[in-house]
């Protein structure tokens, strides 16, 4: 067929689309909202925004302190440093995967993308698409540099205690249009120009060269030079953008749409499976002649059954690996954090890795009624769904251990403690996978933050806590720079006792 | 009357397997496909495939000799396409969608064509109403008065008659059979007979293997003779 026209004609008769639709969807909402209600949200979007700033900053500035005064407090949990890393390097490395993961999210999300009403009453119409697609993408664009540059302004404060505020203001500009510069090219590989590889290799190239400058904010040259980059590519998307297939637009606004209903409703599990939705995410012939032997009894059946879903499921294992290096290569930077600042990182990489192993868990907890037609108790069901998340935390842990071992953290039995932690773990990704939505006809609760749902806290932390709990004894016995036998006695009563805490317990209806 | 739809060897269904058997058909202007089949035949799959909204396994489908391209201009123009989307503005009302689809198309006089979809749907009592105020049977009429409002040369409609009260079905059939006598081409998959025999010119029996019959063996083999 002939290519999208794109004559002032059909342009313009887009724009007055978008405009029409635009203008009726206010007027709509103007009628609905009154004044009066319209305050009382600004007051409270305000109030909520003041204090978490606040606290935000008040915390930023004591970290900031506390690494200002490093040279006077005792050190890091590892013994020697053998291998350091200068502080230039993590931080640069810091910066380009923090890039990397907008990028990823960019191509997740769209970044040009139309929602389900839009894909329906505007993608047939025979007009051209840029004035439909252009503005939420540049919107997007510049929500995202804004918002790259206010989280990045801690960072630099925390990472460069050194730098004078005018460098802060600049570093943190520089980064906020790397920021964009990140998002341009998911945009890029949305009109398939080069093939997938060698879009990738041109932005990770892109994206690197760019996290070496908020580094440089002595002068104003880097930000200039991103924002010349920056340019370059707008240059390139923008005449282009009418012609982003209308599947590839769809997909995007599926998983946007997805995300951000899960993140309204403060659903961790299903913002990642929303995100996970255009990986490979079922290999069905994976482990099918294991599956397919004869067992012996239906709970030996059902274990089988479990761990070829959670192999099946493909769970990722670069994000494990990557969650690793960040552990040891914190630990290993020049002059070392502080302690307490290498033990969060050790627990913030042990929830993240483990809220990926939930899959299984999560997709039988959204239909209960095929694990209450087995012939078992409910316990041994729920246990045999938590084996293979336990299985591969315990491995993970071992492994994690093993390196701090090797550095000097704690004597090997450290290894032993974290595969016991791993159990605890593993077994918090089921407690995860059955968290019950917030009650959105309760009346919500009134916070510093504004209004939330009741129970809203308590649903969000389900699972999360007994992973945290876990770790517990692990992290006393690295504090400790030893493994004391009242540890792992304590580690094994905790791993056991969360163990059974989560298969016993009758998981919330979700 | 040329032909405006050509299906040669067309297999369609998901991540490589297909869900019925290979489907050729040609469909001229003037002339009503219908396709018929038992739920999870791959009727829909089918039209989707046409509609171009799915990619086919192997084969192709020419609208006026061109392969489809569900992204050109002129296809978007030439075809317009009914599924069971239950997806529109949330604060839109029931004539700005209308509206919406009628300046999209250059349409001459759009709120008075608007007007008389309205008033054949029996949407006229509920012009400001938004989707979510709508019934279910009230959505549909909407998605089909989108579906017609417009000018096609090829109407692909799925199940059309579904959450419709059987007058507003007759009306229906009356509407696509003067689609077609107008010069348009039409696929439609449906699940009623009545529906058929009042529109269908040949029908497309959607199974392992397809076969063509007409509207009177299609309409028994729906009604299950």
């Amino acid at each position: 067929m002939l290519a999208p026209e794109r004559s002032p004609q059909h342009r313009e008769l887009a724009s007055e689309i978008v405009r029409f639709t635009r203008r009726s969807a206010r007027r709509y909402k103007r009628s609905r909202v009154s004044w009066g209600t319209r305050l009382v949200d600004a007051y409270s979007w305000g109030l909520g925004i003041g204090v978490s700033l606040t606290i935000a900053a008040s915390f930023v500035l004591a970290l900031r302190n506390e690494i200002a005064n490093r040279a006077t407090t005792t050190g890091s949990i590892i013994g020697e440093q053998w291998l350091v890393l200068p502080e230039p390097v993590l931080w640069t490395s810091m910066t380009f995967a923090a890039l990397v993961v907008i990028n990823n999210l960019a191509r997740k999300l769209g970044p040009m993308s139309v929602n389900g009403a839009e894909s329906t009453w505007w993608l047939t119409l025979p007009v051209d698409r840029r004035p439909m697609v252009l503005p939420p993408f540049i919107r997007k664009v510049a929500l995202t540099a804004v918002g790259s540059a206010v989280i990045y302004l801690p960072f630099s404060m925390v990472t460069a205690v050194d730098r004078a505020p005018l460098e802060h203001l600049l570093a943190s500009l520089t980064f906020g249009v790397a920021g964009a510069v990140a998002v341009v090219p998911a945009a890029v590989q949305q009109f398939a120009l080069q093939g997938p590889r060698f879009g990738k290799t041109i932005t990770a190239a892109l994206l690197l060269a760019c996290s070496v400058l908020p580094a440089f904010s002595s002068s104003p040259w880097p930000t200039a030079l991103v924002a010349v980059a920056v340019v370059g590519l707008f240059a390139m998307v923008v005449p282009r953008a009418g012609q982003v297939r209308g599947d590839e637009l769809v997909r995007g606004g599926a998983v946007a749409g997805h995300a951000g209903a899960s993140l309204f409703m403060m659903d961790s599990n299903e913002v990642l499976r929303a995100l996970g939705g255009n990986r490979k995410a079922v290999d069905g012939g994976r482990a099918a002649r294991f599956y397919a032997r004869p067992s012996r009894g239906p709970l030996r059946a059902l274990i089988r059954a479990d761990l070829v879903a959670f192999v099946r499921l493909n769970p990722p294992l670069m994000p494990p690996i990557l969650w690793l290096l960040a552990c040891i290569s914190t630990l290993l930077v020049e002059g070392g954090l502080p302690e307490f600042a290498q033990l969060a990182v050790i627990v913030i990489a042990g929830c993240a890795t483990a809220s990926g192993l939930g899959g299984v868990a999560r997709k039988t907890a959204l239909v209960p009624e095929l694990d209450a037609m087995l012939p078992l108790h409910q316990a041994l069901v729920r246990t045999s769904r938590t084996l293979m998340p336990c299985l591969a935390m315990s491995a993970w842990m071992a492994v994690l251990c093993g390196l701090l071992v090797l550095l000097g953290a704690a004597d090997p039995w450290l290894m032993g403690v974290g595969a016991l932690a791993g159990v605890g773990m593993g077994a918090g990704t089921l407690r995860a996978a059955t968290r019950i939505p917030p009650d959105w006809t309760a009346p919500p609760v009134e916070t510093p933050f504004g209004p939330v749902p009741r129970a809203q806290l308590g649903s969000l932390m389900r699972g999360l806590d007994v992973t945290i709990l876990a770790m517990v004894p692990l992290l006393v016995a690295l504090y400790l720079g030893y493994v004391p036998i009242s540890v792992v006695a304590v580690q094994v009563v905790f791993s056991a006792g969360i163990f059974l805490l989560v298969v016993l317990t009758r998981p919330q209806r979700i | 009357m040329g032909t405006v739809l050509e299906a040669e060897g067309l297999w369609v269904g998901y991540a490589g397997v297909p869900v019925c058997g290979e489907v050729s058909a040609s469909v001229k202007a003037g002339e009503v496909l219908g396709i018929v089949g038992v739920n999870g035949a791959g009727k829909s799959t089918v039209a989707k495939t046409i509609a171009g909204r799915q990619t086919a396994l192997a084969g192709d489908v020419k609208v006026h000799g061109l392969l489809i391209d569900p992204d050109a201009v002129p296809f978007r123009r030439q075809v317009s396409a009914v599924f069971d989307d239950d997806l529109f503005f949330p604060s839109l009302t029931v004539r700005e969608h209308l509206l919406l689809i009628a300046r999209g198309h250059s349409l001459e006089d759009p709120e008075a064509r608007v007007e008389e979809e309205l008033e054949f749907f029996g949407l006229l009592g509920r012009v400001h109403a938004i989707p979510d105020a709508l019934s279910s049977g009230q959505r549909r009429r909407l998605l089909l008065a989108a579906g017609l409002i417009r000018p096609s040369s090829l109407l692909i409609l799925d199940e059309p008659e579904q959450r419709l009260d059987p007058r507003m079905r007759v009306a229906l059939g009356e509407r696509i059979a003067a689609h077609a006598q107008d010069g348009g081409a039409v696929v439609l998959v449906t699940h009623d007979p009545e529906l058929l025999l009042a529109t269908a010119s040949t029908c497309l029996v959607i199974d392992e293997e397809v076969r063509e019959f007409d509207p009177e063996q299609g309409a028994s083999i729906i009604a299950g003779s």
